[in-house]
């Protein structure tokens, strides 16, 4: 059964099109993320689930019921806001509180439920503390307790995690994975980190200038992706232009057998499936530059008209001297008019 | 961080423009009232003026003629002028040096000198002026500290037009401070290092460094000096001589004692006319700072 | 080297400043207050030959001291609280609302800044004459308002529009609705500064000299009128001493609340700075 159907939804600001003609629907306990680059309207998606933003079309729905045009205090959904946007005049009971006590619950109820979230989020006896007096990730976590304390059918994230430095990021990313599963709550997350997409989602929705580029879950996406878009943006991808002829695509330095139409066509290649072998030829590529990460090493090749590849090597001394070398990708994917045409 | 431009438009709802627009209408009706209104009224006024008969009225200049030609009005605008000139340039030539001395320097020492730079804000003119009477005038402590170490009595500058000028750079010092160290709060401590750097002395810093980028303050500070010498009012009016008197008791007089409003409000237009340039430069700076 | 770094120079220019500072603003009002607690002080002895608080008594029980406190303190809550009642709302309106004219009108209040405040003054006053508001509390009471309307707009707008929009959202978001998320957040996070507005604009009234002179004099006498009667009248040097003191006492207050507020920079800023 599906928590939240968003349909036919967009949204444009005086200008742009922040928003445009967007579907999707997340089911129960079900842990989705919204991924891209900044301005690919993945926040004011979120917003629009959450109330703060009207869309222009297309309707919201959560548990099948019409919220569209529900102001946010009405909406069965908990925001967690990237910069934390704690209440600095209350201390973190009375941040947890705010909620229940609009909600008129009775005094003891009210401790036992914050109390209760407070232990889940890891920070029990931290009711009386100000939120100044609190570190950026646990100040993260009252953020995320003020939200889970009222309950909400689903949870959103816009992130959450950006104004933390690195370590930290880590660590929260994995709690909260774990509480999320824990409760079986339905989350929706916003990130332009593809780290964190991959490592906590059920599903990824990768967006591009307020369109859906590709939805699938993590593995899938970066083995499978559907657009040179999706492609590059997770993780590393050689994008090599070039033209089919006769079933052969080709670009100075680099010919392989490609069986589609002749035409213009787009070859992926990662660099752990770009294979490449020493060569004397003038017409090869360029090592350019060998980077020693201990366990591999990344070469960095010059195709004869300038442009640049990244292949993994297992040993960079294998490479130590050698000049020149032949590409022989291992698999790869031919993109044509932004669809995939071809995957070996 | 990135804010999505989407926060910046959150709740905009038709109907909003109007509630908007009630919730300010009080403020910005008073505002035309008793400002805009009135400087329009006032120009109106005396250039419009009634017959003598009172059958009707009909543009003239005769009260601007009359202020031009009379040789007490120009004394007291002369001494207005005199006094603004004198105020800015002594204010100038003390307050740079405290700012620049407030920016370059930490510690208790300087959070001491700021205070005191500052402390005149928090005496109203009059208890100044009351003051400085007591120090400065006849039989003051200034004459019974000198008569103590057996000098001379001072020529009092209470009653001279020196009176005023006293009060008012008393008065104007925590203003044009805050002004001028909010400028050189724009200078950073790189550029003049690069400056001290590459040889320039402590004077050549200043000129060519300092100067230029706190330029503006210095304007705003000399904008704010004219706009407040040419409508101060109760320092000239307790300190300074009865005659030439500055245009702010000049206008009172005339207003109340004279029973003249038409003549009192050409004045307040003369001065208006004075200070146009400086209002519009103090508007324009501040604008320029201030987004609503 | 290291003991260059470790040594302490003596600011002497800091030291200079202080002193001279010291004794320009500090000295004329310590000799004030000390007149204020001088029975007898007569020339040419440097230290007052009586110290006594006889003159504390003989001021307050003068009846038009008593009047012009009573008339300074309730002229400065009215205006403060009217303009409290009219500001606030349109602050808030110009720091969350959009609506035709925003910036214009946010400017508008810039005007009676643009103008030598006394001639301005003066034309007002030429209108309150065909109004016969001259001599009266609310001609008073108006003119002071008008007095107070940028500080009561500018620096509450700041105040709102510091408050993080976020705040307010994850208030919606828990429940509250709009009304409530103004009251149990946005006012409580802007509280402080709008506080040192309403006190400034208090302290201001209380001060304001040109206005009350102009348009209520001889009817309608704050303190500060008072005073300048005092000093143009009154022969007794320790009546106005004490006037000075008591009338010091708001800007006292103010002195110790708005520190900070001054401190910041964000003032100047608001002079355009």
């Amino acid at each position: 059964m599906a928590v939240l159907d968003i349909k036919d939804v967009s949204k444009v600001f005086s200008t742009t099109v922040a928003v445009d003609r967007f579907n999707l629907t997340v089911g129960d306990g079900e842990l989705v993320c919204l991924l891209g680059p900044s301005g690919s309207g993945k926040s004011t998606l979120l917003r629009m689930v959450g109330g703060f933003e009207t869309p222009s079309a297309g309707v919201v729905a959560i548990d099948g019921e019409d919220v569209t045009r529900v102001p946010p205090e009405k909406r069965p959904t908990g925001m967690v806001f990237q910069s934390h946007a704690l209440w600095t005049h209350m201390n973190v009971f009375k941040n947890l509180a705010f909620g229940l006590k609009l909600r008129r619950l009775p005094a003891d109820e009210i401790k036992r439920r914050v109390d209760a979230v407070l232990e889940l989020v890891g920070l029990g006896g931290f009711g009386h503390r100000a939120t100044n007096q609190l570190s950026g990730g646990q100040q993260q976590r009252v953020a995320l307790a003020r939200s889970l304390v009222l309950e909400p059918k689903i949870l959103l994230l816009d992130e959450p995690f950006a104004s933390l430095d690195q370590h930290l990021r880590e660590r929260l990313r994995e709690e909260v994975r774990d509480i999320q599963q824990r409760l079986g709550i339905t989350t929706l997350f916003v990130t332009h980190g593809q780290d964190e997409a991959l490592s906590m989602a059920d599903r990824i929705v990768v967006m591009r200038d307020g369109k859906i580029e590709q939805v699938a879950p993590p593995d899938f996406l970066y083995r499978q992706p559907q657009t040179p878009f999706v492609a590059s943006f997770i993780g590393t991808m050689n994008l090599i232009e070039g033209v089919v002829s006769g079933g052969q695509f080709s670009r100075p330095g680099l010919k392989l057998p490609l069986p589609i139409a002749d035409g213009p066509a787009t070859v992926a290649v990662r660099p752990e499936a770009l294979a490449i072998v020493k060569s004397g030829e003038p017409d090869s590529a360029r090592i350019h530059r060998i980077t020693d990460y201990g366990a591999h090493a990344i070469v960095d090749l010059e195709l004869p008209d300038g442009f640049r590849l990244k292949a993994t090597v297992p040993d960079a001394r294998e490479w130590s001297g050698v000049q020149a070398a032949t590409l022989a990708p291992r698999a790869f994917a031919a993109y044509r008019e932004n669809v995939v045409a071809y995957r070996s | 961080m990135s804010l999505t431009p989407a926060s910046d438009i959150v709740g905009k709802k038709p109907g909003r423009g109007l509630s908007g627009l009630l919730l300010v209408a009080i403020p910005v009706f008073l505002v035309c009232w008793m400002v805009i209104w009135p400087i329009l009224s006032a120009i109106w006024r005396t250039v419009w003026i009634r017959n003598d008969g009172g059958t009707g009225s009909s543009f003239s200049l005769e009260t601007y003629q009359f202020f031009f030609s009379d040789q007490y009005s120009l004394n007291n605008l002369y001494v207005t002028l005199w006094t603004t000139a004198v105020c800015a340039a002594l204010l100038l030539l003390i307050c740079i040096p405290i700012a620049l001395y407030l920016r370059f320097s930490t510690g208790k020492l300087a959070a001491y000198v700021q205070g005191l730079a500052i402390f005149p804000m928090f005496v109203p003119s009059i208890i100044l002026s009351y003051a400085l009477i007591r120090v400065l005038g006849p039989n003051g402590t200034v004459d019974l500290l000198l008569n103590a170490v057996s000098l001379p009595k001072i020529r009092s500058p209470y009653l001279t037009p020196w009176g005023p000028v006293i009060g008012l750079v008393w008065d104007n010092i925590p203003l044009t401070v805050l002004i001028l160290v909010s400028g050189l709060g724009s200078v950073s401590n790189q550029s003049i290092e690069a400056a001290r750097d590459v040889g320039a002395g402590r004077i050549a810093t200043f000129w060519y460094i300092i100067l230029p980028r706190i330029s503006n303050s210095i304007l705003v500070a000399i904008s704010f000096t004219v706009l407040g010498l040419f409508s101060a009012f109760t320092l000239p009016y307790v300190l300074g001589p009865a005659a030439p008197e500055m245009m702010g008791p000049f206008m009172q007089r005339t207003f109340r004692d004279l029973n003249d409003p038409v003549m009192a409000i050409t004045q307040a237009v003369i001065a208006f006319g004075f200070c146009i340039v400086f209002g519009l430069f103090y508007v324009r700076s501040v604008a320029k700072n201030r987004a609503p | 080297m290291a003991r260059l770094l470790v040594e302490k120079r003596t600011d002497w220019v800091g030291i200079g400043f202080a002193a001279v500072l010291s004794i320009i603003i500090v000295f004329p009002l310590l000799v004030v207050f000390t007149w204020s607690v001088t029975n007898v002080w007569r020339y040419p002895s440097v230290i007052p030959q009586e110290f006594g608080l006889r003159f504390w008594q003989a001021t307050l029980a003068r009846a038009d001291v008593w009047s012009s406190i009573t008339m300074s303190l309730t002229l400065a809550t009215v205006v403060t609280l009217l303009s409290a009642l009219i500001c606030l709302p349109a602050a808030y309106a110009f720091a969350r609302l959009d609506f035709p004219g925003r910036s214009i009108l946010f400017f508008s209040f810039l005007a009676g800044h643009a103008f030598p405040k006394f001639g301005l003054l003066v034309a007002i006053a030429a209108i309150f004459l065909q109004l016969n508001l001259i001599g009266t509390f609310w001609g008073v009471v108006l003119i002071q308002l008008v007095g107070t309307l940028l500080f009561m707009i500018w620096i509450p707008v700041a105040a709102f529009q510091s408050v993080d929009r976020r705040m307010e959202e994850a208030a919606r978001d828990v429940g509250a609705s709009p009304a409530r998320v103004f009251w149990s957040i946005t006012l409580p996070q802007a509280g402080p500064t709008i506080a040192a507005a309403v006190l400034l604009s208090f302290v201001g009234t209380f001060y304001e000299t040109e206005g009350a002179w102009l348009i209520g004099a001889p009817q309608i006498r704050t303190m500060p009128v008072l005073m300048i009667s005092f000093i143009n009248n009154q022969p007794v040097i320790q009546y106005g001493a004490v006037l000075s003191v008591l009338l010091w006492i708001p800007s006292f207050v103010a002195l110790l609340f708005a520190r900070r507020v001054i401190s910041s920079g964000s003032f100047a800023r608001g002079f355009g700075a």
